[in-house]
């Protein structure tokens, strides 16, 4: 929740405002009620990230389509080389599958930080995408692991990446008449090193920073393939590709890490909040790079 | 300015309840002020506190961030629910004889928390625990007495679940 | 005081009959009272800017909404309310009063500008929608050095500048005296504005009864008997036609002991509409609204020997009032409340304070657990450690070395406040010993660097005032403050006890600890015991639930008056048994005659006497019933004391501070419920532990709030708290009755100070400096930058 700081004082609504409520069984019924209001309408799948927005009348959407018996949307599957998951995912889903912990162990460690369990047991994954807060969890965990965005509309369907579907903070690419419906994540390469590290100004939740990464070695030691993305480094969740640029093919030295962090904190550009101003984002963007890549060494290492 | 209202059936602590609600309406003010269940607290209506959390469907919510309309059908339990006006729930028991509990505003959803923690993590450590709790919010204990008494609930239940 | 010596039940841990109907959901909080027919409910228009005038108010489209009963203007309250003010008596104050609602000018973000009356909650917020306010913003200030720049502009004209409290104190020869000293240390410490962060929003219904012109005011509140006044007062009303109810509070910590703009205007709309009046806040305006605490700045200069030893403090105080003072206190509870418990368990004599209290365009600043204490020992006790480390004397050292030592109690502090017992030397001693203090020093590297991070030990050595009476509320000019608390206790027919006290319980148990007080005194069980409180129609007038003075002021009085009783009952069972009066023994709920076996009375056979329910009579001149009342006005304070001492380990990697160990050692005197002492200061250490490293209401330059909001307004979360590692020591007051003092205010007082000199002392080998708190790993992180920059700037 970034934006401009009026809304902050200038709202102090509670209750939500009047909407017209509809409950399609089905994706392409969710579409056509999209196409018929567009702008006017919002899609309810968890409503985690949309009804605190709607409570504050920050949003005030006139129609609300409840996607939640849109039994076609609720998957968790393999499909080929990827994960997909339906638009009707729960996190809580995601965090206790077995497939996504053997395919997908980035987001299984990331999910705890998003945040509570009771939150999670409503809250979808593709919700929490579609909000594209650059402070949340999953856009990053998302944008680390290459994930094509499916974006579902009576016109039909289209794929986009993370840079194209995260615009900028709480504004994603879609159309007023579409639906993100899904999210395909390709399954992490087997042995590589995952690692997910947030900093907040208490234990547990409203990251500061974070810092997603998924790191493949090959047989001599040296990383492969590195992709690290960062929460908190701008109005988008980004991937870090200067610092990916700098590991690549090299070993995993303290010498290579501090460096990697350096660029990172010089990488980032971080807005100020009342949370942490922007140069402290970019040193914590730096040093959760140096703790993410000191983690890899281990994985380097077993291999 | 008000909506079509829309019909919702509920089965609420075991009691089905059937009532014509605004789309709009959140299910903490259904349970509340139609069902006259006002154990649920609103703290803060962002879903942020959890004193308001009940189990929907057997899970954890934020009864705040949910429409009633959206979920008929449902099974809700709230704090009534628990044990009614009979003996204290092995949780109860526990919050009780630990002090977890000052003003009690949010116990019940630190209650409602605890119920489906324990039931998916028998035998938790303090720091799983202390996790599962930052579901909601405390201003009065500390959070030490409940940490305590979620630690003695877990050993009252295995317990419990021996004997039977 | 003679000391009581038989306790049975008084410091026994009683487990709480409050649990068993908060925990089935079945307690009434306020808004979970049913609701009277024709219920009508509020919502405010707020103020969305600091400073502006108000040009025009157009609310024809609210009122139109369906639903809408109507939208008043602060112009159409004028008549129905008084503007609102404390009394204040006090030289150096200046009176400053509000409309309820605004009329011509906003003074902060949340101002109420106008109220809506609806039909339902949900009506009435669509209404706010629909009010427009025509605005002319003008600039404001937020900050305390904003407020008194020359130039600033003055937010209340009748004052000439934003100045409204000024106060100084001066020993004799100040200034000769704080000469004699080898060295002078001097700082400047800061403290963020926070928020109570009670769970349950404030809220309020009033309730005019059908066929009297008489109201009941519902108000979860600390202070029922001084809200009455307030409301009688400002609304011109006998109060003998109100009544004010708290019923099941969630969570006061000070917040809640405030008269509140909207505790009026309820009852006025009740008058006006001839029909019941409910509001409740919203978290927003929660934050927005109640009363925030601290933001201070206080500048410190210590005067010290060779040795460590103090001969002088001056301190310069400066408090935010915000935009208006706050009901009843005003921003002289801080103000005053810091500067005199400054000296805490130390022996200096030579002090002089000055102290301030500046309007700004922010919401109105007032009580907080703690009030002035967290400030006071964050600078005093901050000078300890800067005395330790400049003279190379170990900070507790230095500490030991300015205590108050055992022999001098009774002491009389440099302001004149009497230490009538304390533990100040054991105590620190015990909290050093459980951390494993020495062991701890002799280990740590002179860089405090272990395994990458900076680990440090922080000690806070507090005093902490409670159960303050009348004389020591009115040397503060507190004109309208009793002082005193009260209590009724009524021996019922069947020999069973109805306890009314004047307090409001906001979940300190009083239930359960005043049921444990008269069943100790009247020697029954705890379970024949009801405790009524929180209720002006049933219990007689007193001062309420703040300031740590439930235990001491209304466990005293139920104290008082269950002996009053007691009197009453032996006079009747010594006419009935034809014994003594004065040998009889309250025991095991009958009057026994311990020299001769087997002669007593149940007490409800004393009861039907009294109450004329056999044949037997009462003794000549004898009045029927049992019951007595009690005014129990304690001495001016009475001082508790504590130790905290903190291992902290700061990451240089990312500024964030990980507590490592917790001690707490705690002497709040007699102990009541040992449970429930354990319970006060493991809330008020954790919310300490918040206003150390993460709590802070943060307004722009221009006025603006900006983090109303739990996402953004931060509390400790379960995986925030470390264990604490508590003891006790128990050294009655000889002042008080029982020898009872405060338990609930210590903790946050201790923890401030004693996290923020462990992290000093942590990151003392890198030169930083800690002197504001909260203590984020952003201000951490930028602090360790900085001294790192100079020190290579140096080498």
């Amino acid at each position: 929740m970034t934006g401009s700081p009026q809304w902050l004082s200038m709202e102090t609504r509670v209750k939500p405002a009047v909407f017209d409520y509809h409950r399609p069984d089905n994706i392409e019924e969710a579409c056509a009620l999209l196409a018929e209001y567009g702008a006017d309408a919002r899609v309810l799948s968890g409503g985690q990230s949309l009804v605190p927005l709607m409570n504050m009348r920050i949003l005030s959407p006139a129609v609300l389509i409840d996607i939640n018996r849109c039994r076609d949307l609720a998957y968790l599957r393999e499909e080929g080389a990827a994960i997909a998951c339906g638009a009707l995912t729960r996190q809580s889903e995601a965090e206790t599958s077995d497939l996504v912990a053997s395919r997908l162990p980035l987001m299984s460690i990331a999910m705890p930080h998003v945040g509570v369990r009771a939150s999670r047991n409503f809250g979808t994954v593709c919700g929490s995408l579609a909000h594209a807060d650059p402070l949340a969890e999953l856009p990053s965990v998302a944008s680390a692991l290459d994930a094509r965005f499916v974006i579902a509309s009576s016109r039909g369907r289209r794929e986009v990446t993370a840079d194209e579907f995260f615009v900028s903070a709480l504004t994603n690419c879609l159309e007023p008449d579409e639906m993100l419906a899904e999210v395909k994540m390709p399954a992490i390469a087997e042995g590589a090193g995952c690692a997910f590290h947030e900093i907040a100004n208490r234990a547990h939740g409203f990251a500061v920073a974070g810092v997603a990464a998924c790191v493949e070695f090959g047989p001599d030691g040296r990383c492969s393939r590195a992709r690290l993305s960062a929460m908190g480094a701008g109005d988008t969740t980004a991937r870090l590709s200067p610092v990916e640029a700098l590991i690549e093919g090299q070993r995993l030295d303290d010498a290579l890490i501090r460096a990697a962090g350096a660029e990172a904190a010089v990488v980032a550009d971080p807005a100020g909040d009342v949370h942490a101003d922007a140069a402290y984002r970019a040193e914590a963007i730096g040093s959760l790079v140096r703790k993410v890549l000191r983690q890899m060494q281990g994985a380097a290492v077993e291999r | 300015m008000s909506a079509k209202k829309v019909t919702v059936r509920m089965k609420v602590n075991g009691k089905e309840y059937v009532r014509e609600v605004e789309p709009r309406y959140l299910l903490a003010d259904f349970l509340r002020h139609e069902l006259q269940l006002t154990g649920t607290h609103i703290g803060c209506e962002h879903g942020v506190c959890g004193a308001c959390t009940v189990l929907i469907n057997g899970k954890t919510g934020r009864s705040c961030l949910q429409f009633a309309a959206a979920l008929d059908g449902a099974e809700i339990t709230t704090v009534e629910g628990i044990a009614g006006d009979g003996p204290l729930h092995p949780v109860q028991e526990a919050f009780h004889d630990a002090h977890a509990l000052q003003c009690g505003y949010c116990t019940p959803g630190f209650l409602m928390t605890t119920i489906e923690f324990l039931q998916s993590n028998p035998n938790p450590d303090r720091g799983q625990i202390r996790q599962a709790l930052t579901n909601n919010m405390c201003r009065c204990t500390g959070y030490l007495n409940i940490v305590d008494a979620v630690e003695d609930a877990a050993k009252r239940m295995r317990e419990g679940a021996c004997g039977a | 005081m003679k000391a009581i010596e038989d306790f049975t039940l008084i410091g026994k841990t009683v487990l709480r009959r409050e649990d068993s109907y908060l925990m089935r959901g079945k307690a009434q909080f306020l808004d979970d009272l049913p609701e009277p027919k024709g219920l009508i409910h509020l919502a405010f228009v707020l103020s969305p800017y600091a400073c502006a005038d108000i040009l025009s108010v157009d609310a024809s489209a609210a009122k139109a909404l369906p639903g809408v009963i109507d939208v008043l203007t602060g112009k159409d309250l004028v008549g129905d309310i008084k503007t609102f003010a404390p009394v204040i008596e006090i030289e150096g104050y200046r009176d400053v009063r509000r409309p309820v609602v605004a009329v011509d000018r906003v003074n902060f973000v949340g101002e109420y500008v106008a109220v809506i009356l609806a039909e339902s909650p949900y009506v009435a917020q669509d209404a706010l929608d629909l009010v427009e306010v025509d605005y002319d913003p003008l600039p404001a200030v937020a900050g305390i050095e904003e407020a008194e720049a020359a130039g600033a502009p003055v937010i209340h004209s009748h004052l000439g500048d934003n100045h409204i409290f000024r106060a100084a104190f001066e020993t004799e020869d100040f200034d000769a005296r704080f000469a004699e000293g080898d060295l002078v240390l001097e700082e400047e410490f800061r403290n963020g504005k926070t928020a109570g962060g009670m769970i349950e929003p404030r809220g309020c219904m009033a309730w005019p009864d059908p066929v009297a012109t008489n109201f009941t005011l519902w108000t979860p509140t600390q202070i029922p008997h001084i809200v009455r006044t307030a409301i009688a007062d400002h609304l011109d009303i006998p109060e003998s036609v109100l009544r004010v109810v708290a019923p099941a509070v969630g969570g006061g910590f000070g917040t809640k002991a405030h008269v509140f703009p909207d505790e009026l205007i309820v009852v006025a709309l009740a008058r006006r509409y001839g029909r019941a009046v409910k509001w409740v806040q919203d978290r927003r305006e929660s934050l927005l609204t109640n009363m925030h605490a601290r933001g201070h700045i206080l500048h410190i200069k210590v005067s010290v020997k060779q040795d460590g030893t103090l001969c002088g403090v001056y301190l310069n105080l400066k408090t935010n009032c915000g935009a208006y003072p706050n009901h009843p206190y005003s921003p002289t509870l801080e103000a005053t409340g810091c500067a005199r418990m400054l000296p805490g368990p130390y022996r200096f004599q030579t002090y002089r304070y000055d102290v301030s209290s500046l309007i700004t365009n922010t919401c109105p600043t007032g009580a907080k657990r703690g009030t002035g204490q967290p400030s006071a020992f964050l600078a005093i006790e901050g000078m300890m450690d800067r005395i330790g480390r400049r003279l190379g004397i170990d900070p507790a050292e230095v500490r030991r070395r300015n205590t108050v030592r055992p022999e001098e109690f009774p002491y009389v502090n440099v302001v004149g406040v009497r230490y009538d017992t304390g533990s100040y030397l054991p105590s620190l001693e015990r909290g050093l010993e459980m951390i494993g203090y020495d062991a701890f020093r002799a280990a740590q590297p002179k860089d405090r660097l272990v395994n990458g991070k900076y680990r440090g030990i922080g000690i806070c050595n507090y005093t902490e005032v409670s159960g303050t009476g009348a004389p020591g509320w009115r040397v503060r000019g507190f004109a309208k403050m009793p002082g005193f608390d009260s209590s009724r206790v009524v021996v019922e027919p069947d020999g069973k006890i109805t306890v009314y006290v004047s307090q409001a319980d906001a979940g300190q148990g009083h239930y359960t600890t005043f049921a444990q007080i008269a069943a100790d005194r009247l020697g029954v069980a705890c379970e024949d015991v009801t405790v009524v409180e929180g209720d002006t129609s049933k219990t007689p007038y007193g001062t309420g639930t703040f300031a740590s003075r439930g235990s001491v002021v209304g466990g005293g009085t139920v104290i008082r008056c269950s002996e009053k009783v007691g009197v009453k009952i032996r006079r009747i069972a010594g006419y009935m048994l034809d014994a003594d009066p004065e040998r009889l023994v309250l025991k095991d709920g009958r009057v026994a005659d311990p020299e001769d076996a087997g002669r007593s009375l149940s007490l409800r056979e004393v009861a039907e006497t009294a109450y004329s329910m056999n044949n037997l009579g009462l003794p000549q001149g004898e009045e029927h019933g049992l019951e007595a009342t009690d005014y129990y006005d304690p001495p001016m304070v009475t001082m508790a004391n504590g130790t905290h001492v903190v291992q902290v380990a700061v990451d240089p990697e990312d500024g964030r501070v990980e507590i490592e160990r917790y001690a707490v050692v705690h002497d709040c005197g007699r102990v009541i419920n040992p449970r429930i002492v354990e319970g006060q200061v493991h809330g008020a250490t954790v919310q300490g532990i918040g206003e150390a490293l993460m709590e802070e209401i943060v307004y722009d330059a221009d006025g603006q709030h900006l983090n109303a909001n739990l996402l953004d307004y931060l509390m400790p979360t379960a995986m925030d708290v470390p264990e604490l590692e508590l003891d006790h020591i128990e050294t009655p007051s000889i002042d008080t009755v029982g020898g009872i003092k405060g338990a609930a205010e210590g903790g946050l007082t201790g923890a401030v100070p004693a996290i923020a000199n462990a992290v000093g002392d942590a990151l003392s080998g890198l030169g930083v400096n800690i002197t504001r708190v909260p203590l984020r790993p952003s201000s951490v992180f930028e602090q360790i930058r900085r001294a790192c920059t100079e020190k290579e700037g140096r080498a």
